[in-house]
């Protein structure tokens, strides 16, 4: 009797054991399934436009049955991690989003080769590195400026394209500030050096513009400066560092130090800030999210001048911000071809039309309906953009150094002169070890 | 007939588990040579079995019930490998290569080791975090001591009272982190605003930040500790009490001489379970400075981690700083650490409650 309840016993622990077992086995289907190049995997890293991504994969089903999966991660989810745990759990995506140099040197010869692409010829916005090759696909084109509501210049009679420098700058900032009342101002700039979430907006973005404003798309002096053990041209970030100074004076106090994202987008949306220091993204917030606030400030224009911080300064910042690199995998002909197809009419005008994309193709004819759409067209028209030579700098470097440095700058506990010299220290140490 | 028997199931339980040793070695092997084989894995698990069958039916008196038990506990045994040992294993190794989290190239030995000692930012960290757990461990007991007094006292709805003591316990620490950040950032400025005129958040300068992340623990963690203590003092023999009453002890002596002493077991593991779970502080850090703060001169450098504890700095070394075997020759050295705190707890209460 007791022989056979043990024979029961065990008998359970095998059946459970072997139901594990078919659990295994779906798994394996699956990527079976995978293998014959039905289904392709894509890992996107703005998660705002997953609805749309997965309109266009339903779209791409019905034209050719290849399905496309779309899984979007975003809101503070660190991809690169993610995608290092698939790659240990071999589940790698067929697509998915690298964010520049460092991102794309975390997957050395594991990407394919794209140079015999049809839509390389027609874009100069791909990724393509010495020695590997066109590796990232474009999808779209940000711009980093400092972004103004024209309607709130014009009632205060300040012309845009007169900054053209520090001076003029200053100036402007102070004919706003003087008039704050009447324009329903809280204050002029909206401007947040918050350290432990905005860090980006500050050691990323902001500082782009020491490494690029007013200079050729493919210069790469301060760059090469900063990635040789951490140098900084002293005259050049002391002028940024004195326009740092000047957007501390005249931001939102209850912003500057311990604000967040959504309040500085908010605010700037209901037309209580005559600039921002944000770029052409927050587009999509002000008509989605904060809508209703955009709405009832009259729906205004915007536009975008360059952080002129040096006289002369007339180049705003462009570029993709991510881009698609397909995974060296059994799916790679798939991918591109999916790839090819969203260079394509029919996928960009979703793209274009309906994610709000600025499109990297020059065979587009879609405009975006988003409010910074114009701006950075025409800049992109006259020829005044520069590179995004902040993608690579070292990992890390805004969350865990620089961005820090805003912070104290902001918080009263720096000068200009020591913002100079403790950015110095703090670049050196951060590329000493 | 018997003798028959026995030898008929020893060749069948044998090559039961001759069998099934070959068709998991077979599957490993299809496995390691990456092969598109999908029923390598179902083979793996058939051959577990067959073994497992076989075993279990080897005959032998002696050792049968050694096999039964090693059989029931390979289900615990095998996740247990799996989960931790092999990680483990693995890390104490990826500490000693260049690993980036994708591949390493070389191994590099104890080069990590004497890195990471020699980066002011993480002498820093240990030294924070040493301190965060000196503060900790007395005002969270002190807290919670205090706590557990008022709740085993004869007040009104003291149900009530350890259930809101206790909520908190509840709340993840990333949520709660950030329902503290808003605080200090957008009520608490506002009423420093009214009284002082400035508008600093106590979040944006290190030593600050470093007093909100305490407060932030203590709410969190003395309701725990509290339940603890009130489950101690109701220990407290009633008859002990009664007769300290009659000899004359007010409150004091009471709570000093009688109560005190009898809980001390408690007071042990209250101390160290502050002790390791202060020293492990991880959600509530991240969301509520996420480790900035700046100090001036530490060794020599500009610190921009002010506020950066042992395991997010850890966290941040691999992931955003993307050296992923300097991460793990950090988080080397804190378990080892914690490996000895915690034999230290096991040895002293141990030796406790021989006394008792």
């Amino acid at each position: 009797m007791k022989k056979l309840l043990a024979l029961l016993t065990t008998g359970i622990m095998v059946l459970s054991l072997a139901a594990c077992g078919s659990g295994v086995n779906e798994a394996s289907g699956n990527e079976n399934a995978s293998g014959k190049g039905t289904t392709i995997r894509l890992v996107n890293g703005k998660i705002e436009v997953d609805a749309q991504l997965k309109k266009l994969s339903e779209m791409y089903k019905k034209e050719t049955g290849v399905t496309v999966e779309i899984e979007s991660m975003g809101g503070g989810v660190d991809i690169q991690g993610t995608l290092k745990g698939y790659y240990q759990a071999g589940n790698m995506p067929d697509i998915f989003v690298n964010g520049g140099a460092t991102d794309f040197s975390n997957w050395e010869g594991l990407l394919v080769d794209m140079s015999d692409q049809k839509w390389v010829s027609d874009t100069g916005a791909a990724y393509v590195d010495e020695k590997y090759g066109t590796i990232g696909f474009p999808y779209t084109v940000e711009a980093i400026g400092l972004s103004y509501n024209a309607d709130i210049l014009k009632k205060a009679g300040v012309d845009p394209t007169s900054i053209t420098g520090p001076d003029s700058m200053k100036a402007a900032f102070e004919t706003l500030d003087s008039k704050k009342d009447e324009l329903g101002l809280k204050a002029v700039v909206g401007y947040c050096a918050e350290v432990s979430s905005l860090y980006w907006s500050t050691g990323n973005h902001l500082f782009s513009n020491y490494l690029d404003a007013g200079l050729e798309r493919d210069d790469a002096t301060y760059i090469d400066m900063l990635n040789d053990g951490g140098k900084l041209d002293k005259n050049r970030l002391t002028a940024f560092g004195e326009m740092v100074g000047l957007l501390n004076q005249y931001s939102d106090p209850a912003l500057l130090v311990s604000g967040t994202y959504d309040q500085q987008i908010l605010n700037f949306a209901s037309g209580k800030y005559a600039f921002v220091t944000q770029g052409s993204w927050i587009g999509a917030t002000m008509t989605s999210t904060d809508a209703e606030a955009y709405k009832s400030a009259g729906n205004f224009e915007v536009g975008m001048i360059p952080y002129a911080f040096e006289e002369g300064i007339d180049t705003i910042l462009t570029n993709s911000p991510s881009w698609w690199s397909v995974y060296d995998g059994d799916n790679k002909e798939e991918a591109m071809r999916f790839l090819q197809w969203c260079s394509e009419d029919t996928a960009q005008k979703v793209l274009v039309e309906e994610a709000g994309f600025i499109s990297p193709f020059n065979s587009c004819q879609y405009v975006a309906n988003d409010p910074f759409a114009q701006t950075i067209v025409d800049y992109q028209a006259a020829n005044k953009t520069s590179g995004w030579h902040w993608l690579e700098m070292k990992e890390g470097l805004a969350q865990n150094y620089t961005g820090q440095v805003f912070g104290d700058f902001a918080a009263g506990n720096l000068n200009v002169d020591s913002f100079v010299s403790t950015m110095e220290k703090v670049c050196q140490s951060a590329y000493g070890n | 007939m018997n003798n028959q028997d026995t030898v008929r199931n020893k060749v069948v339980s044998l090559s039961l588990l001759f069998i099934g040793i070959c068709m998991m070695v077979w599957a490993v092997f299809l496995d390691f040579t990456n092969s598109a084989v999908s029923f390598r894995g179902p083979m793996l698990i058939v051959g577990v079995i067959v073994i497992m069958i076989g075993a279990y039916l080897y005959p032998t008196l002696k050792n049968h019930r050694k096999i039964v038990n090693v059989l029931f506990l390979f289900p615990l045994l095998f996740t247990f490998g799996v989960t931790v040992i092999i990680p483990l294993v693995l890390g104490v190794f990826y500490s000693l290569t260049n690993w980036d989290g994708i591949r390493f190239t070389e191994i590099i030995g104890f080069g990590n080791y004497a890195i990471m000692f020699k980066e002011p930012s993480f002498v820093w960290s240990i030294f924070i975090t040493v301190l965060f757990v000196i503060f900790n461990m007395v005002l969270v007991n002190v807290v919670g001591f205090a706590l557990a007094l008022l709740c085993t006292s004869n007040l009104k709805g003291i149900g009530f009272f350890r259930a809101a003591y206790f909520l908190p316990n509840l709340i993840g620490g990333i949520v709660l982190g950030y329902i503290w950040q808003f605080i200090f950032n957008n009520v608490l400025t506002q009423v420093i605003f009214k009284f002082f005129g400035s508008q600093a958040s106590i979040l944006a300068k290190t030593n600050t930040a470093f007093i909100g992340i305490i407060v932030v623990y203590i709410w969190q963690y003395a309701g725990y500790i509290m339940l603890i203590y009130i489950t101690g003092l109701t220990q407290v023999p009633k008859d002990v009490l009664e007769a300290s009453q009659i000899d004359g002890a007010n409150k004091i002596a009471t709570l000093f001489k009688i109560k005190i002493p009898m809980i001390a077991s408690t007071i042990t593991i209250c101390t160290f379970l502050t002790l390791t779970s202060a020293f492990k502080q991880f959600d509530v850090n991240m969301a509520l400075t996420n480790g900035v703060g700046s100090v001036a001169n530490f060794m020599g450098d500009y610190l921009t981690n002010g506020t950066q504890m042992l395991a997010l700095n850890i966290y941040n070394t691999a992931i955003s700083k993307n050296s992923y075997a300097l991460g793990q020759a950090k988080a080397v050295l804190f378990f080892i650490i914690l490996a000895c705190v915690s034999l230290l707890q096991v040895s002293i209460s141990s030796k406790k409650e021989v006394e008792m």
